[in-house]
């Protein structure tokens, strides 16, 4: 269990995170989502004691971080690639790390299967390509068998496969009780694997709410497409029924305040032959950029065709 | 996806298992952190191998003197290899900030301060097996010399055992002063030329400042102190250099007299208190 508590960090003059507040728990994966400089990493690094709060506070299974008495045991930790020294071997690495917590060497070589390392394992990491990082990070991650686990990133220039992987590897520990906290850029894959998603811009909480409630919130959700041979007749015919109506893409109306039965009926009395027909479901990724606030600039027909 | 998971239940709970960070262990993870780079036992070759080339070339050079004694070029190979140990001191303190491996690091061992002791002990440990055979090789390198003079090599008499001794307490210090600047500093040429400056050229300097000097005559003055070569001592290069000085010999002049103890004193006060600078900030600092 993480809890973030109105967590503030200012660096002199630059608020990273500005009052944020989220749990999140165990048997879930909560995905963190954020555009970059959001202060997803911020919050990450805080959280595991690596800087402190300007105020506002975070606790690990209801302690600080720094009075945890066995940290790798109770977290596991993947920050950026950068957080291992480049001339050392990924198994002397995850060795030296267990080594800490009395961990033995057996342990190590789970790992390093585990996360599908042993190729690399004698090889230095400064040689890596950035997948290999990031197993070798979640290597690291899992070695203490933590309740918790604070991912940044992890499926950062991953191969398909190695995408797969983590994908299901943080279901697994999510269904073992376990709490995951994970962050990305990459909205649909929070989509794919996370049950709650936590959004934030410029260092606020914009949304702490399951993947379904967000999505059920972009203004797409629940409007109804539809193409047809006369859409400014059947778009007089919505008008007067009280329907809300707009023009979308590919010459197609999108309807709001009518059911799809209403439109094919509403299309059937102008005489209007209807093309394609069927209600829209919204993505995260929509609902993510209208919570940002930059939406307005993505509205444009074309984005968003790109976008879905 | 849940049949091929074990229930958490069936697994021991994974604090019990091995428990947290003690002082021990991190001294053993900062021992494989350390023997695990390359540039360690880079730096150790060089060390070994420029001071046994020197002290050969030097005792070489000397022997044709009709006042050859085979110990005092012992310690010359060091003026050139104590770098050695200074490197490796700056590389290992400052290797962990320069890559973010301190990252991993600080989230295993919380409270900092453990892992710069850690990494002092296993310097320590390192340097001195470094600093033993540094000196075997030196006591080999000045062999070929004495052969040819056949005279005996006397090792274990009068002063010869402290300078041995001293020398390996200069790498020693020499590596813990190069940890402390590398951890003070972060980054590994800033805190090497701050190193070089502070016990390489600041000794020089004051030594030159604080010679009294010639009378009228020419002749030296008689053994007086001067400011300058009061402030001297209390520096980590002057220190340093104190170490292989025969405790008899009567210092340099200008300089209070403190003999190689004296030095070595001075060094361990100024690797303490730069240590200690060094873990206070690790505790108050955030570490980005």
């Amino acid at each position: 269990m993480i809890e973030v508590e109105a967590l503030t960090k200012r660096y002199g003059s630059t608020t990273a995170v500005d009052g944020l507040t989220f749990t999140a728990r165990p048997g879930t994966v909560t995905g963190f989502l954020g555009p970059n400089g959001a202060g997803k990493s911020t919050t990450m690094r805080v959280v595991v004691g690596l800087e402190r709060p300007t105020s506002g506070s975070t606790r690990v299974d209801g302690r600080r971080y720094a009075d945890l008495p066995a940290p790798l045991h109770a977290v596991g930790v993947m920050l950026d690639a950068r957080s291992v020294h480049p001339g050392r071997t990924a198994y002397k690495h995850l060795l030296a790390m267990a080594q800490t917590h009395g961990i033995g060497k057996a342990r190590v070589n789970e790992v390093i299967a585990q996360t599908g390392l042993e190729p690399a394992a004698r090889r230095r990491a400064g040689t890596f390509s950035l997948g290999m990082g990031q197993r070798l990070g979640i290597a690291g991650a899992l070695l203490g068998d933590p309740q918790t686990l604070i991912l940044d990133e992890p499926v950062n220039g991953l191969d398909p496969d190695g995408v797969l992987w983590v994908r299901r590897l943080v279901r697994e520990l999510a269904a073992e009780g376990r709490t995951v906290l994970l962050s990305s850029h990459l909205m649909h894959e929070l989509a794919l694997c996370a049950d709650r998603v936590v959004i934030i811009g410029r260092g606020r909480l914009l949304a702490d709410a399951t993947v379904q409630d967000i999505v059920e919130r972009t203004e797409r959700a629940g409007a109804v497409r539809v193409r047809t041979t006369e859409p400014e007749a059947l778009a007089r015919e919505l008008l007067a029924t009280g329907a809300q109506v707009t023009p979308a893409e590919g010459g197609a109306l999108q309807v709001r305040g009518a059911s799809v039965d209403e439109v094919g009926t509403a299309a059937r009395r102008c005489g209007a032959t209807v093309l394609e027909l069927a209600t829209e479901s919204g993505t995260l990724e929509e609902a993510y950029l209208q919570l940002t606030g930059d939406a307005v600039e993505y509205r444009t027909a074309d984005t968003r065709g790109g976008a879905r | 996806m849940s049949a091929t998971t074990m229930p958490r239940a069936a697994r021991p709970a994974a604090g019990e298992r091995s428990g947290g960070p003690t002082f021990g262990r991190v001294v053993a993870a900062e021992w494989t952190k350390l023997t695990s780079l390359r540039s360690p036992w880079w730096t150790a070759l060089v060390t070994v191998v420029v001071a046994g080339a020197i002290s050969y070339m030097s005792a070489t050079a000397s022997s044709v003197d009709p006042g050859f004694e085979p110990t005092h070029d012992l310690s010359t190979g060091l003026m050139l290899a104590q770098l050695g140990p200074l490197v490796l001191g700056v590389l290992y303190g400052a290797g962990e900030f320069r890559t973010g491996a301190f990252r991993t690091t600080f989230t295993l061992v919380p409270r900092r301060w453990p892992v710069l002791a850690a990494q002092a002990v296993v310097l320590t440990a390192f340097t001195l097996v470094l600093g033993v055979v540094t000196v075997a090789v030196c006591v080999a390198g000045v062999v070929p010399a004495a052969a040819s003079r056949d005279m005996p090599l006397r090792l274990t008499e009068g002063e010869t055992p402290g300078v041995m001794l001293g020398m390996v307490v200069l790498l020693l210090g020499m590596a813990l002063l190069g940890l402390a600047f590398g951890a003070l500093l972060r980054r590994t040429v800033p805190a090497l030329v701050t190193a070089l400056v502070v016990l390489v050229f600041l000794p020089v300097t004051l030594m030159m400042m604080s010679d009294p000097g010639t009378d009228a005559n020419g002749m030296a003055l008689p053994h007086s102190v001067t400011p300058a070569g009061a402030i001297s001592v209390f520096t980590p290069g002057t220190g340093i250099t104190l170490l292989t000085t025969s405790a008899s010999s009567e210092g340099m002049p200008g300089t209070p007299d403190v003999g190689p103890v004296g030095g070595g004193l001075v060094v361990g006060a100024w690797v303490v208190l730069l240590l200690v600078v060094a873990g206070v900030r690790l505790r108050a600092r955030d570490a980005r």
